[in-house]
């Protein structure tokens, strides 16, 4: 049961995060980056966290105990750092767009159709 | 074999170089120094590996001393040491054009910094045996160049940015994705060891679906058809030498991810690959061919034309044989030192204009002004873009033909000798209208005095030492390149996964 919530939560976020990414508000298209990364995350947790019933120390491991996967979190853990920083520079580059253009909709910022 | 500390010098001097300039950062003149000092030491390194690993077999480098495949491990096969040779080669003549620009954006205390942080994602992309870090280093490269072009002299800059990044942070989200998808059928991200299953002629659930979504990204990243439009913008309002390293290196990070799609990991598919990426290199090399012949801005043009030239490569791989690939590789070797050379010498005409700009109108006739020098290499590298001996461009064109007769497609090959055409029209007549004409009253004012011409001299020197003295030696090794390439098992032995000490 709790691994078709986690998918169905995955593929609900996929969603909100690929509408988002979408949508003519600049703001809402960084917070849409962020929400698809939260996903892809999961995703990737999902990969390994389900395989055992034990957390990864190594006391449960040499007591023989099956663990779950603790390689995935590692990723995680570098996959956020690098979502994290493409967050903040998509941020700060929206940032600079609306001191610029005096907006964040992405319909008036098409100063380079000319 | 034990590790290799060549791989290690290879991507952590520009690293090391891009803390230095960072604490330097009052000096402007010490970091453009220390940026040097660096791109110089790691094109050593890359020199070295790319001998090893021709004289003794793929090399490695076991990160932190953990062992594959639970450690991250580097590895240099005749592909990745090529390619990093390359992009070695090519930084350097990028940072000795930083050397001696006059932009206001190279003032910032950012700028050294990233544009080697660049430097470390793109060799780091070339020489990981690993998807994750293959992944950390693409996306390094894409946060260094973004920034480097959000604070471009270009008032666009900032807007070509924002488009780049959304895309691309796109692309890498399906990066991301297909990552993910790999890890949860085969255990593991080491290169090696993925190839290893996917040889036995083991097929798991989710493995097509990853490979397509790993193909989409790496399209992404070289600006294919489907993915292009943000490439013209985004190559154009970056600063010179950012925008030469770009259109020359950084599409071929996605260039070298097809080739390890289609040659490690998904041999038994690569012909249905090969079959969509011909398809879709026609389309750029046709689209991108008439877009250059039409635009208003030089730089804008040669951006167009690497849609082009990146359509050819695909058509190389495309057509899948032995010569076919050694025609795809020379023509993507030889396309770094052409594209960045002209990027350069469009951005050293665009420097001695008053407020900076390639625009035809403006540029037209301004060559009279300018040291006449600068005439002749753009047109040596004009063509030698479009395939004309001596220069180098006229091996890779003379490459990729032989492995178009070799696969008897007569169809994409009329349209690759058609466009070489379409590329001398479109090169001879911005030669002509910057350097032949006389100025019209719309020509901009000139300054007395503007960037460098040495770092584009030694491109071109380089381009025709290519296509002459070393012509033979370049083809023989890529031949051997491919021949390593071909066998899987090289890679995957190379790689020493297991023997865990």
């Amino acid at each position: 049961m709790i691994e078709f919530m986690f998918a169905l939560a995955i593929g609900i976020l996929f969603g909100i995060g690929v509408f988002q990414l979408l949508r003519r508000d600049l703001i809402k298209a960084a917070i849409g980056f962020a929400i698809l990364f939260s996903a892809i995350n999961l995703f990737f947790l999902a990969a390994g966290a389900f395989e055992g019933e034990a957390p990864p120390y190594l006391s449960n491991v040499l007591a023989g105990r099956p663990t779950s996967d603790p390689l995935v979190q590692a990723l995680i853990l570098t996959a956020i750092v690098v979502s994290f920083g493409s967050f903040s520079l998509v941020l700060g580059i929206v940032n600079i767009i609306s001191q610029r253009y005096d907006t964040v909709d992405s319909n008036d910022v098409t100063q380079l159709k000319h | 074999m034990t590790d290799n500390a060549l791989l290690l010098g290879a991507l952590a001097t520009p690293l090391i170089g891009a803390i230095l300039a960072l604490l330097s950062a009052r000096s402007n003149r010490r970091q453009r120094g220390i940026g040097l000092a660096a791109g110089l030491i790691a094109w050593g390194f890359a020199a070295g590996l790319l001998a090893q690993v021709h004289e003794y077999g793929v090399q490695t480098y076991a990160l932190g001393g953990w062992q594959p495949p639970y450690g991250i491990v580097l590895v240099a096969d005749a592909l990745g040491a090529l390619f990093a040779f390359m992009v070695t080669t090519v930084m350097v003549a990028g940072l000795l054009y930083t050397y001696h620009c006059r932009d206001k954006c190279m003032t910032y205390p950012a700028f050294l910094p990233l544009f080697l942080l660049m430097e470390v994602g793109l060799v780091g992309a070339m020489l990981t045996g690993d998807l994750f870090t293959l992944f950390v280093s693409m996306e390094l490269m894409v946060l260094a160049s973004v920034s480097l072009t959000a604070i471009s002299d270009d008032q666009f800059g900032l807007e070509a940015a924002l488009k780049y990044i959304l895309i691309s942070s796109l692309g890498t989200l399906f990066l991301l994705l297909g990552i993910a998808a790999m890890y949860a059928t085969f255990g593991t991200l080491n290169m090696a060891q993925i190839a290893q299953t996917l040889l036995t002629g083991e097929r798991p659930f989710l493995a097509p679906a990853a490979a397509l979504m790993l193909l989409c990204a790496f399209l992404l990243k070289s600006a294919v058809f489907p993915f292009h439009f943000w490439q013209p913008d985004f190559h154009t309002t970056a600063p010179t030498p950012v925008s030469a390293m770009l259109s020359s290196i950084v599409v071929k990070v996605g260039v070298y991810g097809i080739f390890r799609l289609v040659t490690l990991l998904f041999i038994e598919e690569a012909f249905l690959l090969e079959r969509l990426l011909g398809v879709l290199g026609v389309i750029g090399i046709i689209f991108g061919s008439l877009g250059a012949l039409r635009t208003y801005n030089a730089k804008r043009m040669l951006a167009y034309s690497t849609f082009a030239q990146i359509g050819f490569i695909l058509v190389g791989i495309g057509w899948g044989g032995t010569l076919a690939l050694v025609g795809a590789i020379v023509y993507a070797f030889n396309h770094a030192f052409i594209k960045s050379a002209l990027l350069m010498l469009m951005g050293v005409v665009a420097s001695y204009t008053k407020v900076k700009t390639a625009n035809f109108a403006q540029v037209y006739g301004l060559g009279k002004k300018l040291p006449p020098l600068l005439g002749w290499l753009v047109l040596l590298g004009g063509l030698s873009l479009a395939g004309v001996p001596p220069l180098n461009g006229f091996i890779s064109k003379l490459a990729l033909i032989q492995g178009g007769v070799d696969n008897g497609d007569w169809v994409n090959l009329i349209i690759v000798v058609g466009a070489g055409i379409l590329t001398l029209m479109y090169m001879i007549r911005a030669w002509q209208q910057v350097f032949q004409q006389a100025p019209l009253p719309s020509t901009a004012e000139t300054k007395p005095a503007g960037d460098s011409l040495i770092a584009p001299f030694l491109l071109i020197t380089i381009c025709l030492l290519l296509g002459t003295v070393f012509a033979e030696p370049l083809v023989q090794l890529i031949s051997e390149t491919v021949r390593q390439m071909l066998d899987p098992q090289i890679y995957i032995a190379g790689a020493r996964l297991g023997n865990g000490g």
